[in-house]
């Protein structure tokens, strides 16, 4: 699950999966929660994203999705997500389309991804 | 909150001793009605953990439109003593050079009268706004890198007295376009001229009030007289570049033996390879800034010329252009030092070589927005900001709501429809953008001018009323 914590001027997010895949799917369904849905056909875009801790590859992963939402007109739906290590490797889904106001960038204020008592939790602030 | 020490006033401290990692105190301008406003957010917190930074000299400093931001609280300024006190991305933003501009008509509110409304129009078509927006002017790879180098001057026809009117001449010493990457000139390469989301905005103002005539007419500002003032910055470009070289000042912290209390203060000694390489880019993204509002100034006389005609554009002039979101090499104190503002507005006072010879004799004008539908602020910088806050001031009436919070209390159309029956044109594509930057989201803005002015730090010119507002 994902939510958007108060934050005065940015916007904070919190996720809590199962796993670390499945929190940066949460963290995709957020993004697409701010972006809008494109139309048209479903588009499949390989990605593969690396860095060098895992808050860093939530940090990674979001920043991935701005840049194919703001140069390619990419608003993602879904994805399909191998994590190893701090890598992140499969294919998002999208349509094309013009995002609604996005996020300008994602900081690494309070950036988190680790698990912790049996579940994964991420907590990242956008800059808005 | 229990640490902080009432020094004058306007001015309050938190001294160094209050935690082991702080190596100046930390120094806030306000009233207490703002200490309260942010007592319960990070804002203080932030402010300490800036006064940790390798290098800084003096206090880690807020203005009183200090909010909470990531790393740096917004409003918040600091200085690196050089040659190795550090530079650090996140304490400029990512939205590196945001900052504003104001333009004075030469007619009256009276002399525009109906056609107010065709005139905000004209310019909501003139300008693409929303984020990401692209739809600007497209620029060749070698035009782009002008663009990085030289600012405004890379622009085809700019108007002499538009670069002498705005801050640094609308160039950076030291731009590097080689250090901004592929994915930062991807993401700007089709953006000039477009104003982004967010609290970016074009808004049409009368001249409501002049309280320093002497200062308002070294301005070229009179009662009455019709005003634009534009908000953007340096778009997916600053954007990126920020974030690439906090990633890469992250990865650096263990070499240079850097620890820090948040991961966004990210720094590197200002003469590092990383740090020299970082100013460059950052000074490269400053200058596309500076193109970008030059070309919304010339949308903006585009739609002047198309609703009022040619001897109206003509007479447009630029009052001056200042960043809020940016690092410079200055000397204060006899020290050479970095100063960071982020969310802050250099104010320099009368006499100084860095402001147009024209202004000289007054100081430096300074733009105050306020939120949307209420006044805005022209300043002059004074002799207290070089003495108290490495001649800096505030540069808004800075955020008090989230914007979940704004949105539960109020909704864009309602705000709309009071705004409208205020006589405010209003062009905004989302009701929920809208809400988000509705007036009861601020502080009061006069209260924030007030603390300035009382400071020492600058003060109040001239006070601009809203006629009409378009947002990103």
């Amino acid at each position: 699950m994902y939510r958007f914590v108060e934050h005065t001027a940015e916007l904070e997010l919190e996720l809590e999966e199962e796993s670390a895949e499945g929190v940066l799917l949460e963290a995709l369904r957020a993004f697409a929660e701010l972006t809008g849905r494109g139309r048209g056909a479903l588009v499949e875009r390989p990605v593969d994203v690396e860095a060098p801790d895992l808050p860093m590859l939530l940090a990674a992963w979001l920043e991935e999705l701005l840049f194919l939402a703001e140069t390619e007109r990419l608003l993602p739906e879904d994805a399909e997500l191998s994590v190893r290590g701090a890598r992140a490797t499969g294919i998002v889904r999208g349509r094309r389309g013009s995002p609604r106001p996005l996020v300008k960038a994602v900081t690494l204020h309070r950036l988190r991804l680790r698990p912790d008592n049996g579940v994964w939790r991420g907590r990242v602030v956008l800059d808005v | 909150m229990s640490e902080l020490v009432r020094v004058d006033e306007w001015t309050w401290e938190i001294p160094a001793s209050a935690r082991d990692d702080m190596r100046v105190p930390a120094r806030i301008f306000a009233d207490e009605e703002i200490l309260a406003e942010i007592a319960g957010d990070l804002s203080l917190d932030q402010l300490q953990n800036v006064a940790t930074l390798p290098g800084v000299t003096g206090a880690a400093i807020a203005m009183p439109d200090i909010h909470q931001g990531y790393g740096f609280p917004v409003g918040g300024v600091a200085a690196t003593e050089l040659p190795d006190g550090v530079v650090s991305p996140g304490g400029v933003g990512y939205d590196i050079n945001c900052g504003v501009r104001l333009l004075a008509l030469p007619i009256s509110e009276r002399e525009l009268g109906p056609r107010r409304e065709a005139l905000v129009h004209e310019i909501s078509r003139a300008i693409p706004a929303g984020a990401g927006k692209h739809g600007g002017v497209r620029l060749s790879d070698e035009h782009l890198d002008a663009v990085l180098r030289d600012g405004p001057r890379a622009l085809p026809d700019v108007r002499p007295d538009d670069i002498e009117r705005t801050e640094s001449e609308g160039r950076l010493d030291g731009a590097e376009p080689a250090a901004v990457s592929e994915r930062a000139r991807l993401r700007g390469r089709d953006q000039l001229g477009t104003m982004g989301s967010g609290n970016h905005f074009v808004e049409l103002q009368e001249v409501a009030e002049v309280l320093d005539p002497v200062a308002a007419r070294a301005f070229g500002l009179a009662a009455g007289q019709v005003t634009v003032l534009i908000h953007s910055g340096s778009r997916g470009l600053g954007h990126q570049v920020c974030t690439d070289y906090v990633k890469l000042m992250d990865a650096r912290l263990a070499a240079y033996r850097i620890h820090l209390p948040d991961r966004q203060l990210a720094c590197a000694p200002a003469s590092s390879p990383e740090g020299r390489r970082y100013l460059g880019a950052m000074a490269a993204a400053a200058n596309f800034a500076w193109a970008n509002r030059q070309a919304i100034a010339d949308s903006v006389r585009r739609a002047v010329r198309t609703v009022l005609g040619d001897a109206v554009a003509a007479g447009t002039e630029q009052v001056y252009d200042v960043a809020h979101n940016v690092a410079k090499v200055e000397v204060h104190g006899g020290k050479r030092v970095c100063v960071h503002r982020k969310g802050a507005t250099r104010a320099f006072p009368a006499g100084s070589e860095e402001i147009p010879e024209r202004y000289r004799d007054v100081g430096q004008p300074v733009f105050i927005p306020g939120s949307m539908g209420t006044a805005s602020f022209v300043l002059v910088g004074q002799p207290g900001a070089l003495e108290r806050s490495f001649g800096t001031t505030c540069h808004g009436a800075g955020r008090r709501l989230s914007r979940t919070a704004a949105r539960r209390r109020v909704h864009g159309s309602e705000l709309r429809r009071e705004l409208e029956a205020r006589g405010i044109v209003v062009r905004c594509p989302s009701p929920k953008g809208l809400a988000e930057e509705a007036p009861l989201a601020y502080k009061d803005v006069d209260r924030v001018v007030r603390v300035v002015e009382r400071a020492g730090l600058a003060r109040r010119v001239a006070r601009l009323v809203p006629l009409g507002v378009v947002k990103g």
